[in-house]
């Protein structure tokens, strides 16, 4: 008998727990890359696309991404067409795709995130019925089963807002609450790690009705160009990611499953199936991998693939993995 | 004690015994690799293939590299089940790629990217000219066999092969190479070997070159070269250092007709317009990703008109 990978994250069923972090996957491009199988049958149990904001933004001067030593830093800056642009364009091709989709939504101040989400709920509410899905035996047809939000308050490349936000608790609640007020589905808060103690912000964020958390974003971090001795980036600093971080982001996600009760997407450095496994022992209830799909684009399917034998062969199920870095001896 | 952490990716994409799971990169392994003075031409044994137009690029890494990421390397030369890159070794990652033997295995994933627009390179009555600086000739063997394979009809073999009609044999292909020095000089030799080829089946292909230490000629920069021979009307397929392109734009802006497409490169990550990572500034003061809307822009679009 096969292991269940099936999990809920509020009223989303996934087929699997790996998903994407935003901003590390354009299936659309990817598509045009690999070919359309990868809309078909996407990589990931739900997509997440990149952060959209209010207005568009052409993001930060390049150079934009530097490699260092086990990791990646990146000032990207949330390049993205606008809330109007991603209604129209992206959100109808988003809704065709046979899996979950979690959209991404950034911004300067707690108007900007509640326009955001209004603007988003009311598209959603306009489509006159939601498309059918791959499996008829799935869950029913609301939007509200298939759409979640995640509120990026954690992003270390834009100038105002972002990681401001998500590292004042009192900002973050703020935020949250006026989003919650907007949005009915599922709603994701995006933590910084950049923090003395992320179950603060973590804590504010539940308290006014996140669903569920993302942790973590990236650090924030800086490199030199070696020759000038100079700061690398166009932007200075920027967000590392990569394998550098898993330690320090399974420290936060183990923290943050003592703190709450709600359930944790956790990402940070996840290269390989192992990185899977102990991310949710230390109570990741989904996983999302992000710098390693830049190695390998379709690494999350992958992962999906050999889950099942990889709980199996350690006699475990994935809900008596959830967890077990807690459980004392 | 512990189980220590296992480094090992899970993900080989060929997992014993099963197609599945399958990733998208191919393992390939090295089937030659030649020294070609500062540079390597590594020719990998690469099972699937796809063939790349050229300009293309590859994301490739050492099975073992002790990087990140692979690196975006332009495709140089294919075959069936098999594809050939020039490598400058100018970092941890591309200095690996230079040592490897044969049998060392290396992951690819490519082709990728837009490559060169051949029917405005070589349209009726055009003189195409490349313009390489140093390792940026790179692509430019695998553009003259695409050209080569254009002129000869499909029937006939390269030595009697006939040329189509549209392309006048009046114009040709100029090739115009610039190396820091002689040593570079060895990087040109695919170029020369193809460009050989093209003159073979009837089609004049004339390739220049210039050091910029004068240890083959008065020393000049490709550039030099590039305004003695400039006309209008031409076509042009660059690919170089930055200053090298803008160069060449500034050339073509003060020839009447004058055409440029250049192949950029940037620090990459996902290769597959994921991450924004590559992007870089248009004319218009928007952001193209090198690796997805390029890595061939056309000139206007980079310099503006």
């Amino acid at each position: 008998m096969a292991v269940s990978l099936s999990v809920q994250l509020g009223p989303i069923n996934l087929a699997h727990p790996i998903i994407n972090a935003s901003g590390t996957m354009d299936i659309f491009a990817l598509a045009e890359s690999l070919g359309p199988h990868v809309l078909e049958r996407p990589p990931v149990a739900a997509y997440v696309p990149k952060t959209i904001t209010l207005k568009p933004r052409a993001g930060n001067l390049p150079p934009r991404i530097v490699e260092v030593t086990g990791g990646l830093i990146n000032s990207v800056g949330l390049p993205n067409e606008g809330l109007e642009v991603f209604v129209e364009r992206d959100l109808p091709r988003l809704l065709r795709l046979p899996c979950p989709v979690i959209l991404s939504i950034g911004g300067t101040s707690r108007g900007e995130y509640r326009s955001l989400a209004r603007g988003l709920r009311e598209a959603l509410e306009a489509v006159p019925a939601c498309p059918a899905r791959t499996d008829p035996g799935d869950q029913g047809t609301a939007w509200t089963s298939r759409v979640g939000l995640e509120l990026n308050i954690s992003c270390p490349n834009v100038e105002s807002g972002g990681m401001a936000i998500g590292s004042d608790p009192r900002e973050t609640q703020a935020v949250v609450a006026e989003v919650r007020e907007e949005w009915p589905g599922l709603l994701l808060a995006k933590l910084t790690p950049n923090v003395t103690d992320i179950t603060l912000p973590a804590r504010a964020a539940v308290a006014a009705g996140a669903d569920a958390l993302v942790a973590v974003n990236t650090y924030k971090a800086l490199a030199l160009d070696r020759h000038t001795l100079r700061p690398y980036l166009g932007n200075v600093a920027g967000g590392l990611s990569g394998p550098a971080i898993k330690p320090l982001a399974l420290r936060s996600i183990y923290e943050l499953y003592e703190a709450v009760d709600v359930p944790i997407v956790g990402m940070g450095g996840v290269a390989s199936l192992e990185d899977v496994l102990e991310f949710i022992s230390c109570g990741a209830t989904v996983v999302a991998v992000g710098t390693a799909v830049f190695r390998e684009p379709l690494l999350a399917r992958c992962f999906a693939a050999c889950l099942a034998e990889a709980l199996e062969e350690r006699g475990l199920t994935l809900s008596g993995l959830l967890g077990l870095a807690h459980v004392k001896e | 004690m512990p189980t220590q952490p296992d480094d090992e990716a899970v993900c080989s994409g060929e997992t014993a015994g099963s197609p599945e799971p399958r990733g998208a990169r191919i393992l390939g392994h090295v089937a030659r690799s030649e020294v070609l003075g500062p540079f390597t031409w590594l020719t990998v044994t690469a099972p699937g293939w796809q063939e790349a137009s050229a300009g293309q690029f590859a994301l490739v890494q050492w099975e073992k590299s002790r990087t990140l990421l692979p690196r975006a390397l332009s495709v140089a030369a294919q075959g069936e089940n098999e594809v050939s890159f020039l490598i400058a070794p100018v970092g941890q990652a591309t200095r690996e790629l230079c040592g490897l033997r044969e049998g060392d295995r290396v992951w690819i994933l490519g082709p990728l990217g837009r490559g060169f627009d051949l029917p405005a390179l070589v349209g009726e009555g055009r003189r195409t000219v490349v313009v390489a600086g140093g390792v940026g000739v790179a692509p430019f063997s695998l553009l003259l066999t695409a050209l080569r394979d254009k002129m000869c009809s499909s029937s006939g073999s390269l030595s009697a092969g006939r040329l189509r009609p549209s392309l006048s044999p009046g114009f040709g292909v100029l090739v115009l190479l610039g190396f820091r020095d002689s040593l570079q000089l060895a990087g040109a030799e695919p170029v020369f070997r193809v460009a050989a080829d093209l003159r073979e089946a009837g089609f004049p292909c004339r390739v220049e070159v210039v050091t910029e230490d004068g240890s083959q000629s008065p020393a000049a920069k490709v550039t030099d070269l590039l305004g003695r021979h400039l006309l209008p009307g031409d076509r042009l397929a660059v690919c170089g250092p930055w200053e090298m392109a803008r160069a060449v734009q500034h050339l073509c802006l003060g020839v009447e007709d004058v055409r440029a497409w250049y192949s950029l490169e940037a620090n990459m990550a996902c290769g597959v317009g994921s991450c924004h990572g590559c992007a870089v500034p248009l004319a218009d003061g928007s952001f193209a990703r090198v690796c997805h809307e390029g890595p061939v822009f056309a000139g206007e679009d980079i310099f503006g008109g």
